[in-house]
């Protein structure tokens, strides 16, 4: 198992804000890795510093063992870093086979093995079973449908890391396990991904390995179970008061 | 980090060379250390950027707390300034009282309306249907003015005490009205900063802009908020418009131009600080005073004075930072469509041709009574110069509708290209010209659009309606583009596959022909792009720029094509407009002609190729109406109120003509049954969203007002000059 994605004590400040302070996150190749902490405590800010759309203030990205701190974000994904987002940031007056077919059209651009971007776009519409909506302009699409259209166009581009945003969000319970299986699947093909998410037993079920924000610091790591007995997390979720006491 | 540093080095150093070189090279002579000289420059220019400041300072203010550029700014100063001189020194209401009503109970009167129609609607539309929506406000405003006063009559404003002497500074006379003008600018600036800063509204406007939850917070009605705002925004415009119609002339176009003079100094204010935009007015006043005074610029150069806030802006442009990629701002469709069928395109410019075509042969009856199978030159003439439009429409689609890049400056390369066709080809009927004039424009697109890349959808809409005015200022004007003494035909006709084309009576038939048909084979061309990867690229480009980037879209390079194939169609366009004229004037080209085109092609539906030929038709309609009704004169200026009103309508029908009457003339269909069902679905979505908005209106949020809830919205707002340095913590956000 090797690293394919670290960040080294990034700060992010805006204003006087420090949304993030000094954290240091490491994703492994073939596994999950969890992204957890409450509302606010800097997990989007991450994404954005790791996909470039955000300038860290301070600190440094490597991914694939490259100093990327400076690239600009059309390299990253180039280099094999692909996500979803937050809030839907789906090409809305495309059509969803388009959404997708616009991502393999840009890979492209750098993968050279002469594959094509329609059979590629079927295959995935057809593997996130999106292929009946494939017609469809995806800002008519339902919420859930359009978050599947947006891990479907990610997966497009053929990403080494992918970097997943609250996906279940917008989801049911069905739906859910239908990404926790599909993540299942991808990183047993060698993918890496970072997944941040607030529906506990998802991530318990899914991460490998955990790293817990709070106040844009990193307050833990472990496994699920280290992380479920960690005191700090526990107030941190709770938002109890008894975090000095509890170090 | 060091690169962007010498980045912005290199452009200052290089900005500041040219800047020496134009001054050099200019200079009138005068001794620059001379008491007089200096004086003048700093009396003048002072008075003037005071002027500048104000209106300014009240664009700023509006954007900062709207979100919504307001290009129709000074047009309502315009307007405004006219309403004065009406009461003033039409009814001899003494000066202070018409100022009083124009500006505390007009202007305001103004702004809550315009709010509660218009803008509120905008707040949440497309950069693209904003922009479209004041811009049409501008020229409505413009139309009405000329309407209710005629420019026949020539008008003036007297000066603040014009009979009085004024007072001696240095060696030069400062006139009342300059001092009074200098005053009311101090005034306005410590009355916004107070406004803005110490009062329970104004900081309420402050936090509207980045949520509405927030504004909640402060206790204010959003209603309320934001119709202050639009207030205080026509007050600033009125108050600018009247100081300045003393200098300039009770003339409409002057007073409505100085929003690009707003523009530059809003953009030196980055959109956002009060305090720059007042720095920008008064750099843009004293740079043209400074100009006024000591430079002397050739006959090959006399109008540069003018451009000087076009260059200003253009400067400014340089040196503003990147913008970041937004996300969380998708805006979802509610639209429905699919893809054009290469059938469906070839039979759609087929029926283009078709209908032309009898049209051009007289066999579909016309409001003017020519005999069957006959069309009047003088109709033939305007036939062509619609299609002519309507080639410039296409040339925007790809750019505005599909890459989201609003540009109003398709109409001055046209006449760039019109112009440079006089030089290659077009003076003696070479065909090749036009591909010569064609690859000219192709980068001249790109290098106007060049200096707002990296910037928001919002500057490149400034800096292209700057470069249109500079067009038309300076680069048309230069002899060597277009010699004023040469007045005549300056065009050859064009033989071209057999058939010979120009504007010559014998010649109109064959040339609205070869115009349908090139435009035709355009639009079947833009309707087969729309389906392949270059156009996917631009809408997803346009759709969400930040997930565009990250799958590895190079969003510079995209833009950069689709301005290039922008430029080259418009290029084309500017070809067939010059051999449409004939001949071409130095005015030919002024900035405000090419604002209806994109208008009315946003009204019909900036996404669809079918759009341009709607929308020349609708510019046909017209000279066609006006001549139903018997040429009367007050329809005349409906040339200007019309696309300005339909733009503002697209406030409430965003989608565009084309988009509504295709789906309800589907509906119809017996088997479009599909059709029918989407509609209803698009309503009642439509519907659900308007009740939402409303009820988001009607909130009457009255929660208490606080210290601490006005340091959280500083914070928030990243307003740090009250705030600790030490008290740099994380405070976890709303946790
Ligand atoms: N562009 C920005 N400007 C100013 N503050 C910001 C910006 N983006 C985020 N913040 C602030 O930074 C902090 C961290 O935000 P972030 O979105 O990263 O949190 P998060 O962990 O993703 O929260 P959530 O679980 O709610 O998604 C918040 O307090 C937020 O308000
Ligand atoms: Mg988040």
């Amino acid at each position: 198992m090797t690293t394919i994605l670290e960040t080294q004590d990034v700060v992010v400040r805006f204003g006087v804000l420090q949304a993030v302070s000094k954290a240091s996150i490491k994703v492994e190749t073939g596994q999950v890795t969890g992204l957890i902490g409450p509302n606010g405590a800097g997990k989007t800010t991450c994404f954005n510093v790791i996909t470039g759309l955000q300038e860290a203030t301070s600190g440094k990205v490597m991914f694939d063992g490259k100093d990327i701190t400076n690239k600009s974000p059309f390299k990253r994904a180039r280099m094999g870093i692909s996500r979803t987002f937050q809030k839907l940031e789906v090409f809305g007056s495309l059509s969803a086979r388009e959404n997708i077919l616009v991502a393999a059209e840009q890979r492209r651009a750098w993968d050279k093995s002469g594959f094509d971007p329609t059979a590629v776009c079927d295959e995935i519409l057809e593997s996130t079973g999106l292929t009946s909506v494939s017609e469809f302009m995806v800002g008519t699409l339902p919420t859930g449908t359009a978050r599947l259209v947006e891990l479907a166009r990610a997966l497009a581009s053929n990403p080494k890391v992918l970097l997943l945003d609250e996906p279940s969000s917008g989801l049911n319970e069905e739906e859910t396990e239908g990404m926790a299986r599909l993540l299942r699947r991808l990183v047993a093909q060698g993918l890496a991904v970072l997944l941040v998410e607030h529906d506990m037993s998802f991530v318990m079920g899914t991460c490998e390995y955990i790293h817990v924000l709070d106040f844009g610091s990193i307050i833990a790591t472990g496994t699920p179970l280290e992380i479920q007995a960690n005191p700090h997390v526990q107030a941190a979720y709770l938002g109890t008061e008894t975090v000095e006491e509890a170090s | 980090m060091r690169i962007k540093f010498n980045a912005k080095f290199i452009s200052a150093i290089v900005v500041g060379v040219i800047l020496a070189f134009v001054i050099n090279k200019n200079w009138g002579g005068a001794t620059f250390l001379s008491a007089k000289n200096l004086s003048t420059f700093l009396v003048v220019g002072i008075a003037l950027g005071g002027i500048y400041a104000i209106t300014a300072g009240g664009l700023v203010v509006t954007y900062a707390t709207t979100g919504i550029f307001n290009f129709a700014h000074a047009a309502i100063g315009c307007f405004l300034a006219f309403v004065y001189w009406q009461l003033s020194v039409k009814y001899h209401i003494p000066v202070l009282i018409a100022m009083a009503i124009t500006l505390l109970v007009i202007a305001p009167a103004i702004g809550f309306l315009l709010d509660k129609v218009l803008m509120r609607r905008l707040r949440d539309a497309s950069l693209v249907v904003q922009l479209m929506a004041t811009v049409g406000l501008m020229l409505t405003f413009m139309g009405i003015t000329l309407t209710v006063w005629s420019p026949k009559t020539a008008r003036t404003l007297d000066h603040f005490y014009e009979q009085s002497k004024g007072v001696q500074i240095g060696s030069v006379i400062a006139t009342w009205h300059r001092i009074i003008t200098v005053v009311i600018a101090l005034l306005v600036a410590v009355v916004l900063r107070w406004l803005l800063y110490r009062t329970r509204l104004g900081i309420s406007m402050r936090a509207v802009v980045d949520s509405r939850s927030l504004a909640g917070l402060t206790g204010a009605k959003p209603s309320i908020i934001s119709g202050s705002s639009w207030a205080l925004g026509c007050m600033t415009a009125g108050l600018a418009g009247i100081l300045i119609a003393p200098e300039t002339g009770l003339v409409v176009e002057n007073l409505a131009l100085i929003i690009i003079v707003a523009a530059a100094a809003a953009a030196i204010a980055q959109l956002k600080s009060i305090p720059m935009a007042f720095v920008g007015g008064l750099i843009i006043g004293l740079s043209t005073s400074f100009s006024s005074t000591f430079l002397k610029f050739g006959t090959d150069w006399s109008y540069a004075g003018d451009a000087i806030p076009c260059i200003i802006l253009f400067i400014a442009l340089l040196f503003l930072p990147q913008a970041r990629l937004e996300t969380g701002k998708v805006r979802l469709t509610k639209r429905t469509e699919r893809l054009t069928k290469p059938w469906e395109a070839g039979l759609g410019g087929f029926s283009m041709v078709l209908i032309v075509g009898l049209w051009a042969n007289g066999w579909i009856p016309w409001f003017s009574g020519t005999n069957w199978g006959e069309r009047s030159a003088v109709w033939l003439g305007r036939g062509a110069g619609f299609l002519v439009f309507g080639l410039i429409m296409l040339s925007l689609i790809p750019l505005i509708g599909w890459a989201g890049q609003v540009s109003f400056a398709n109409y001055a390369i046209a006449g760039i290209g019109a112009v440079l066709f006089t030089h290659f080809g077009g003076q003696n009927g070479n065909p090749i010209g036009i591909v010569f004039v064609m690859l000219v424009c192709a980068p001249l697109g790109l290098a106007i659009a060049l200096p707002a890349l990296r910037l928001k959808g919002l500057y490149l809409a400034l800096a292209t309606m700057a470069f249109a005015e500079f067009t038309d200022k300076v680069i048309v004007r230069h002899p060597n583009m277009l010699n004023p003494s040469n007045s005549g035909v300056l065009y050859k006709p064009l033989h071209l596959f057999g058939v010979t084309i120009s504007t010559d009576t014998a010649d109109r038939k064959a040339f609205v022909m070869f115009l349908i048909i090139t435009f035709a084979l355009l639009f079947f061309m833009l309707e087969m792009l729309r389906r392949s990867r270059w156009a996917r690229r631009w809408i997803a480009m346009s759709d969400s720029p930040a997930a565009s980037a990250t799958i590895g879209v190079n969003l510079t390079t995209s833009k950069m094509t689709v301005f290039m194939l922008s430029g080259a169609m418009a290029g084309f366009a500017g070809c067939m407009l010059g051999l449409q004229n004939g001949a071409l004037r130095v005015d030919s080209f002024p900035m405000f002609a090419g604002l209806p085109i994109v208008l009315l092609l946003a009204v019909q539906g900036v996404r669809y190729p079918v759009a341009a030929f709607m929308g020349a038709l609708g510019l046909a309609s017209f000279p066609a109406i006006t001549e139903l009704l018997g040429n009367p004169s007050w329809l005349t200026q409906l040339a200007l109120i019309g696309p300005g009103i339909a733009a503002i309508a697209m406030a409430y029908r965003p989608e565009g003509a084309v988009f509504y009457s295709g789906r309800d003339l589907a509906g119809i269909l017996p088997w479009r049954k599909d059709a029918r069902e989407e509609k209803a679905l698009f309503i009642a979505k439509e519907r659900a969203e308007n009740i939402e908005k409303d009820e988001i209106n009607d909130m009457g949020l009255s929660r208490a007002f606080t210290e601490d809830k006005v340091a959280q919205l500083d914070r928030v707002l990243s307003i740090t000059d009250a705030v600790d340095e030490t008290k740099m913590v994380n405070t976890g956000g709303q946790s």
